[in-house]
């Protein structure tokens, strides 16, 4: 069937495509996030939104993704089992649909603990892998429970992985497992050594599903030792954090480490994914030579 | 074993605030392998309690597990002297324990404890908690080790993204679940099981008050 989306066109017809990730505000004032969406229209596929991303309470992805329609931009519905059971899942889902949103991203969701409300009640009914495999079954016009749909969703549908794993292999078990669920694409958690890269994808190419490589652009050596320290599976190589130590402009030195990192990956992906955690300007300028470069 | 920790005296002290004497029952079984509620627990208890102006009118510990209504109720009736000037009972066992004791008594009944697992005991100080209970043992799928007891997201299609060396995300100083899973299936030669989707858990077969009945279970057969 033909993909349902145009970033499922631009990535099935082996086009190089660009996502950007954006979070939706702690707060019902979404001036902000449309701007910044505003501003990427131009120059990514499709524009991700979070879910309760680190387990942090905001405005929800579902909402946001309908906004970002009526501008015109298209979405990636990010969706977590931690907070929702199955039926709020399944319905969740035919609600996207029935607002015309058609990107699912399938995620399993950090753990409460690691948010803002950890003595949440943490979910986790459904999975990543089943998560994909319920958003198929109800393509199929039933439900988990064999129920028969009124009106049948169709979506693009992803899901993440991390190339930086340790060990590698349980990683690339489950998303052997994910693509047999259905998933369509994958976005990677951030890579900063293309070497490192390529010998993940040396790894699963066989596979043959679309990888975009998920870019996190760099503020500052205190956030690259941060995530070197906190973030599971991101590896900061010590050259990077030299350079952002030694820069007296923060936001070039971080543009040039991203595009730098852009322009060799490019070649072994079929995407990139940036993450600019609230640096959009960075995202446009990296957009733009990611496309170009 | 079921796993249990004292409370804190203070808050133990605040739950019998408007009491004037209690009476102390341990556990004769996982309380007592564990020192949460055995007889030394329980005469620290008390003497804690005498010293901060409470009356002690006796103690006892159960014979076999507190949470056997049949026998525990034997051991209250040989207190029942005691029991009838007493205000309070506190009990020194996990939450079945307490409840026991509990649907025994005409008293305020009050948990001395906290029960917090289900556990593996791998020395006097160190218990790791092995199962939740979920009433449907997937261990023959998982080489031997629990996704849904030592995995904090209770994952059952390998782990997340958040393990680093092995270890989780959640607390760095455990072992991910998934990875030793993965681990020992290859040990083990069943490296195919890596590739079978388990569909989503029945959690039905958890929910709460779960009743034992063999009988009836007998007879639902036989129909």
């Amino acid at each position: 069937m033909e993909p349902v989306s145009r970033l499922g066109k631009a990535l099935t017809a082996r086009q190089f495509a660009v996502t950007v990730e954006i979070g939706p505000p702690k707060g019902a004032d979404v001036s902000h996030l449309l701007a910044t969406a505003e501003n990427l229209r131009e120059y990514a596929h499709a524009v991700n939104i979070t879910d309760q991303q680190s387990s942090v309470m905001t405005l929800g992805s579902l909402a946001a993704c309908h906004l970002l329609l009526d501008l015109g931009i298209e979405p990636v519905y990010q969706v977590t089992c931690r907070d929702r059971n199955r039926i709020a899942l399944q319905s969740d889902l035919l609600s996207a649909y029935a607002l015309g949103i058609r990107n699912v991203l399938c995620l399993t969701g950090d753990h409460v603990s690691l948010g803002d409300h950890p003595q949440a009640l943490p979910v986790f009914d459904l999975d990543s892998v089943t998560l994909l495999c319920t958003l198929r079954t109800l393509e199929t016009g039933r439900d988990l429970a064999g129920k028969k749909l009124a009106g049948v969703p169709h979506f693009f549908a992803g899901a993440v992985v991390s190339p930086g794993a340790n060990p590698l292999g349980p990683q690339i078990a489950k998303m052997e497992k994910k693509i047999r669920a259905g998933a369509q694409f994958f976005q990677t958690q951030a890579v900063y050594d293309p070497g490192q890269l390529e010998r993940f994808i040396h790894k699963v190419e066989h596979l043959g599903v679309p990888i975009m490589a998920g870019i996190i652009p760099l503020k500052s050596a205190g956030m690259a030792r941060f995530m070197n320290r906190n973030i599971a599976g991101v590896e900061v190589p010590d050259s990077l954090i030299e350079e952002m130590t030694g820069t007296s402009d923060r936001v070039l030195t971080s543009i040039s480490i991203a595009s730098r990192l852009i322009r060799d990956m490019k070649d072994m992906c079929q995407g990139v994914h940036l993450m600019p955690i609230g640096w959009a300007k960075v995202a446009n300028s990296l957009t733009d030579r990611a496309i170009l470069g | 074993m079921i796993i249990t920790e004292q409370k804190a005296f203070a808050e133990l002290l605040s739950l019998l605030e408007r009491h004037q004497s209690v009476f102390v029952v341990g556990c004769g079984v996982c309380a007592t392998t564990w020192r949460t509620g055995g007889e030394p627990e329980v005469k620290a208890l008390l003497s804690e309690l005498s010293a901060a102006g409470k009356q002690s009118t006796g103690w006892t510990i159960t014979a076999e597990a507190c949470c056997d209504a049949r026998l525990t109720r034997r051991i209250l009736k040989q207190s029942s002297t005691a029991l009838k000037i007493t205000d309070a009972i506190v009990v020194m066992a996990c939450g079945a324990g307490t409840q026991t004791v509990a649907s025994l008594v005409e008293l305020p009944v009050y948990p001395g404890l906290n029960t917090i697992g289900l556990s593996q005991i791998q020395s006097l100080s160190l218990a790791l908690e092995r199962c939740r209970l979920c009433g449907d043992c997937m261990l023959a799928e998982t080489a031997g080790i629990c996704p849904v007891a030592r995995c904090p997201k209770g994952l059952m299609n390998g782990p997340c993204g958040g393990y680093q060396d092995g270890k989780c995300e959640v607390d760095r100083t455990q072992d991910c679940a998934w990875v030793l899973i993965y681990e020992r299936l290859q040990t083990l030669g069943q490296e195919a099981r890596l590739a079978i989707i388990s569909e989503p858990k029945d959690w039905s077969r958890m929910r709460s008050p779960r009743v034992a009945d063999k009988k009836a279970a007998q007879l639902a057969a036989k129909e």
